[in-house]
């Protein structure tokens, strides 16, 4: 093997599979299945009574909150996964006091906007 | 590192050679286009054993429902009922597609493609034992991460896309829970991070033993209980009972996927079933030793020791199918766990989920994070166990002394 | 080869992404375009053998910033009404002809000029004399403890300030009888 990008094949093939899995059936129940809408068929359902209005509004903004602390807590993540990926090496190389600071520094300080 | 199954089948002596005589007979090097195959062939059996769990996921789920609630389940189709998932395969596939008239057919196309996709694309990196792991990247969980966040976004999109009221309602809450989940779930993973030294899921799971001591849940206290939270939110993440909110038939009717008619809707529910399998089999991988089997016997060497008539190769293999069984065998035990929880437990509230999210699993994780770290650096890294046994030896030792 | 295949695979569906987004006029359409550009980005992270960055790409970008702009799409709600009440339209259009040619022949012109700037940059590697890829995972993480401590925490502090305001945001008003 020249170079190990291969590993990312796999990935790509199983997108791939799932694309021609999804496309592949609907088109095979295309051939097999019924296909007469009516009026009342095709309206959103709303337990058998006339749908008022379309149902993309407006909603609280507590959703965007809790996506936005999300995203604060995925970055987080994302810069804490490799020092904890190298923390081992450090303790046995018997260097763990200073990254367990660091580390520990870290959290503390979200830990404050937590209690916040 | 980047271990795949195409390197491991090269370890195998007919491997190069096949390879040569194919690049001799097309004319051309032929190793990518071997590499491609072989990816092939190694995701077709992946995907197809993974439409049957999801298939059987769905029988076994209502007979083992049945089972607790004392009725008979599905037992009409093929012996006892087991091939009920064709016959509602064939079923959802001769459904009439309905599309709503108000929705948005591109994104009404879309969203079961992605969770689909999202599933598929976790699929790559499941270590079913050493040698079979479709690719063992090297940011493994972290990938894994990634690429099953995109089913938060597939449902949010399903839900979005219909344009009912309880689509969409269900579609965010389903957004908003997965996003609020995986960050306890982020938390756990990371301090499993702490005690294996890296992100692929081979090296976690090698820095387990295959006895149940050596596993990663009884290392020290806190990755006990870190072992919980990530169960918990792994349910969470799947949309299982006690958190099937976006789902949840008394109050949404069948929340964001209410819309979906047919084949739609199968994917929709196949992705799920799958998702369970892939989340029960990345805590087992984590927490349960993954498919390491005691004694040796995983790698092949008790074999090899033992019985040295049997060439080395084949040892490896016996070793290599017991890992897969031992990794099939945890993860459908998780499975089943989480059926059993889902007929046992009620629904959560909106504002208890949250509250349990945030207020709750979040803390905890995060005190489960500074534990680990501290406790490995206290005790370089050494299990409960290994500790205990060692005070006790000493204390022998000082006992016999006097 | 196969690395080939991926740079075009993933550089097509950035530009291709990227180009939809603006050309789009439904908002969660241009959302679903953005995901595939943010997806093509990671893959092209992942042909220059960047892994934790392109895993990083897909974590933060794909599962968070994409999720986080579908929920302020329907915070802002204007998703089908293309005319607001005065019957002005939200999204004018973008231009004539002239002004697409125009635009067009500016980039070039543009693009020409910065490939010409930083042409003896550049050089032609063959494929066998990159370096092996390696996991960057563990150059990262050294880094972040040794040479990029003080980034690391300071970006802690960072963070800190984004969930700060992300807790006053949704911490209800008591000035205005808090209705929440």
């Amino acid at each position: 093997m020249s170079h190990n990008l291969d590993v990312y094949m796999p990935v790509l093939i199983l997108a791939a599979f799932a694309a021609i899995m999804f496309v592949g059936a609907l088109l095979v129940g295309k051939l097999l299945r019924p296909h007469n809408p009516t009026e009342l068929k095709v309206s959103p359902y709303e337990c058998g009574e006339v749908p008022i209005g379309t149902a993309w509004s407006n909603f609280n903004i507590r959703f965007y909150v809790v996506a936005l602390i999300f995203i604060i807590f995925d970055v987080e993540g994302a810069f804490m996964f490799p020092v904890a990926a190298v923390f081992k090496r450090f303790v046995e190389m018997g260097e763990g006091g200073p990254v367990l600071a660091l580390l520990l520094l870290f959290i503390s300080v979200l830990l404050e906007g937590i209690s916040y | 590192m980047n271990d795949t199954i195409v390197s491991y089948l090269a370890q195998a002596p007919g491997y190069s050679l096949a390879v040569s005589k194919i690049s001799e007979i097309l004319g051309f090097d032929a190793t990518g286009l071997v590499t491609f195959l072989v990816f092939g062939i190694a995701v077709f059996i992946v995907v197809n054993v993974m439409a049957l769990v999801g298939g059987l996921g769905t029988y076994a789920e209502r007979k083992i429902s049945a089972d607790i609630q004392m009725r008979q389940g599905p037992n009409r189709v093929g012996p006892y009922g087991l091939l009920q998932f064709l016959a509602d395969g064939v079923k959802m596939i001769t459904k009439e597609d309905v599309t709503p008239r108000d929705a948005d057919k591109t994104l009404f196309f879309v969203a079961p493609l992605l969770a689909l996709v999202g599933v598929f694309m976790s699929l790559a990196v499941i270590p079913f034992s050493s040698g079979f792991t479709l690719t063992s990247l090297n940011i493994g969980v972290f990938y894994l991460l990634g690429v099953s966040s995109l089913v938060g976004v597939a449902i949010f999109v399903g839900g979005y896309a219909s344009n009912s009221k309880w689509s969409m309602l269900g579609g965010m809450r389903g957004a908003s829970q997965i996003i609020s989940y995986e960050v306890p779930v982020t938390l756990s993973i990371l301090a499993v991070v702490l005690m294996a030294g890296g992100l692929s899921f081979g090296t976690i799971t090698e820095a387990q033993g295959g006895l149940p001591h050596q596993w990663f849940i009884l290392h020290n206290p806190f990755s006990f209980i870190a072992f919980f939270v990530l169960f918990v939110g792994a349910l969470a993440e799947a949309n299982r009972a006690p958190f099937d909110l976006p789902e949840a038939e008394s109050e949404l009717v069948s929340g964001y996927h209410t819309e979906f008619t047919g084949m739609r809707f199968a994917f929709f529910a196949l992705a799920e079933y799958i998702e369970v399998f892939v989340l029960c089999g990345v805590c087992a991988a984590l927490f349960l030793g993954g498919y390491n089997v005691p004694f040796g016997l995983g790698s092949g060497d008790f074999i090899i020791k033992n019985f040295p008539a049997v060439h080395p190769m084949i040892a490896k293999q016996i070793g290599n199918v017991l890992q897969l069984k031992v990794f099939v065998l945890k993860t459908l035990a998780l499975y089943y766990v989480v059926i059993w929880i889902r007929w046992t437990l009620p629904r959560l509230r909106v504002d208890h989920l949250m509250t349990l999210c945030w207020k709750y699993m979040t803390p905890i994780a995060i005190f489960n994070l500074v534990g680990i770290a501290i406790w490995i650096y206290a005790f370089e890294g050494k299990s409960m166990l290994t500790l205990m046994a060692s005070a006790l030896s000493a204390m022998a030792g000082s006992g016999g002394g006097h | 080869m196969f690395l080939d295949t991926m740079f075009l695979l993933s550089a097509l569906a950035t530009l291709g992404g990227a180009l939809m987004v603006v050309m789009s006029k439904n908002l969660m359409h241009a959302c679903m375009y953005l995901l595939l550009s943010l997806f093509g980005v990671a893959g092209l992270y992942a042909t220059l053998g960047a892994d934790f960055l392109a895993a990083t790409q897909l974590v933060v970008y794909a599962g968070g910033v994409v999720i986080l702009m579908l929920f302020a799409i329907m915070l802002t709600g204007g998703v089908e009404e293309f005319v607001n009440k005065f019957g002005i339209n939200k999204i004018p259009s973008m231009g004539t002809t002239k002004t697409y040619t125009i635009g067009a022949i500016v980039s070039l012109i543009f693009s020409f000029v910065i490939l010409k700037t930083l042409s003896p940059l550049f050089k032609n590697y063959s494929q066998a004399d990159l370096p092996p890829m390696e996991s960057t995972v563990e150059d990262i993480g050294v880094l972040l403890v040794t040479d990029h401590a003080l980034a690391f925490e300071i970006s802690s502090v960072l963070l800190l300030g984004a969930l700060i305001g992300a807790a006053v945001i949704s911490r209800p008003r008591k000035i205005n009888g808090g209705s929440k």
